[in-house]
């Protein structure tokens, strides 16, 4: 049942903004904030374009055909972008690289997982949540020449990430709450 | 002399719906000073101000809903001034989302149940009453903590969502003191609810539980 389904995707959605929000941690530990504010770093997320709730009022009055399909957009918005990221985090000018490379690798496959449950699960939710809106990344494969702009920018698209991944989190718990209607203990 | 520089402290989120911040005021220069916070929405040009300085209290500022965005960077700033001049503090960027904080589980009750002869404590409670757990737009997991009321170590426990949770091996005759706390998927645990007392009764087993 589609309870299951989003319990279970909700629990991927969960581990995979925990994820982000440690590997965001660990680029920190090495990289001080003043290093970050000086840079010249693009303005905008690649997924800023998709029109999205921004507070409860708004999430809570949303299909939910409509908060599944922002949430697999988001999601498939992500699939070149992580790509990027973990070729880049193999040169990454960092103490903590190889950590940082093995949790992108860790990020990818969580999201892979999560998006072919969130395809399945759209199969059952009629054709309104069968539509995903196409998010292209045109920011590249190089992050950047020297050492600063290279973390810098690769810093903002994990910032990036981590935003996307905690809006999935909340759709999904919002959807998963409103299918255990018949469970009240569940939310 | 002009107002020393003020530093913004904390900024926090109960609901995920409306949010405080708060600062520490430098000196005030041996003069009258006031303080002005002042904000600008990720990627608007509009420089806001405070819109509510009295409802959280003394140097703080209290974004209600209408005022509230998640998933939006705040970049905030608290401006010291007097007679002679004004004082900026550092900027701070915030994003409700990092910044959920909830208040404590509220209805804390400890009832003393018994399952074949062997007492045992039902511990139960409430989400705090903003959190709107229900939807779905906050998800709370719980620790419960406990200690016999002479003791100092407490045993703690992780709840996970669940509203409800036994504990077994008591000491016979025992006082206990019983909290609860509660942590959104992601951000900050709320503090510790309020002590709730609670006596096992005498059982022929005399064994150290805790």
């Amino acid at each position: 049942p589609i309870g299951d389904l989003l319990d279970r995707a909700s629990q991927r959605s969960d581990k995979l903004h925990s994820l982000s929000t440690t590997l965001t941690q660990e680029l920190d530990s090495h990289f001080p904030p003043i290093g970050r504010a000086i840079m010249p770093r693009p303005s905008m997320c690649h997924t800023s374009s998709l029109q999205t709730p921004n507070d409860k009022e708004q999430a809570l009055q949303v299909s939910e055909s409509d908060l599944l399909s922002l949430a697999r957009s988001l999601l498939k918005s992500w699939a070149d972008p992580l790509v990027i990221l973990s070729v880049s985090a193999n040169t990454l000018p960092h103490p903590a690289q190889s950590t940082i490379s093995n949790k992108l690798q860790e990020l990818q496959e969580h999201t892979k997982n999560l998006g072919d449950g969130l395809d399945v699960l759209s199969g059952k939710m009629g054709p309104a949540a069968q539509t995903v809106s196409f998010l292209p990344y045109s920011g590249g494969n190089d992050i950047g020449q020297d050492r600063l702009s290279k973390l810098a920018n690769f810093h903002f698209l994990l910032s990036c990430f981590r935003r996307d991944s905690h809006k999935i989190d909340s759709f999904l718990k919002v959807l998963r709450c409103r299918a255990a209607k018949m469970q009240p203990e569940m939310c | 002399s002009p107002p020393g520089k003020p530093t913004l402290t904390s900024c926090r989120s109960p609901e995920k719906e409306t949010f405080t911040c708060w600062w520490e005021p430098g000196s005030d220069g041996g003069l009258p000073t006031t303080y002005r916070l002042f904000y600008l929405k990720e990627n608007i040009e509009t420089v806001y101000e405070c819109p509510d300085y009295l409802t959280a209290g003394e140097n703080s500022c209290f974004f209600s809903k209408n005022n509230t965005s998640i998933w939006v960077n705040y970049n905030i700033t608290v401006v010291a001034t007097n007679e002679l001049g004004s004082t900026m503090s550092d900027p701070v960027d915030i994003d409700v989302m990092y910044i959920v904080m909830p208040h404590p589980p509220e209805k804390v009750l400890v009832s003393v149940l018994e399952d074949k002869d062997w007492p045992f404590l039902r511990v139960s409670w409430e989400p705090p009453q903003k959190a709107d757990t229900r939807s779905g737009w906050i998800t709370l997991v719980y620790e419960v903590r406990i200690k016999l009321e002479e003791k100092d170590d407490w045993e703690v426990h992780l709840a996970g969502q669940q509203r409800v949770f036994n504990i077994f091996s008591l000491l016979s005759g025992g006082t206990y003191i019983v909290q609860v706390r509660c942590k959104p998927d992601h951000g900050f645990w709320s503090e510790w609810s309020s002590s709730t007392y609670v006596k096992v009764p005498n059982y022929f087993h005399r064994e150290n539980s805790v």
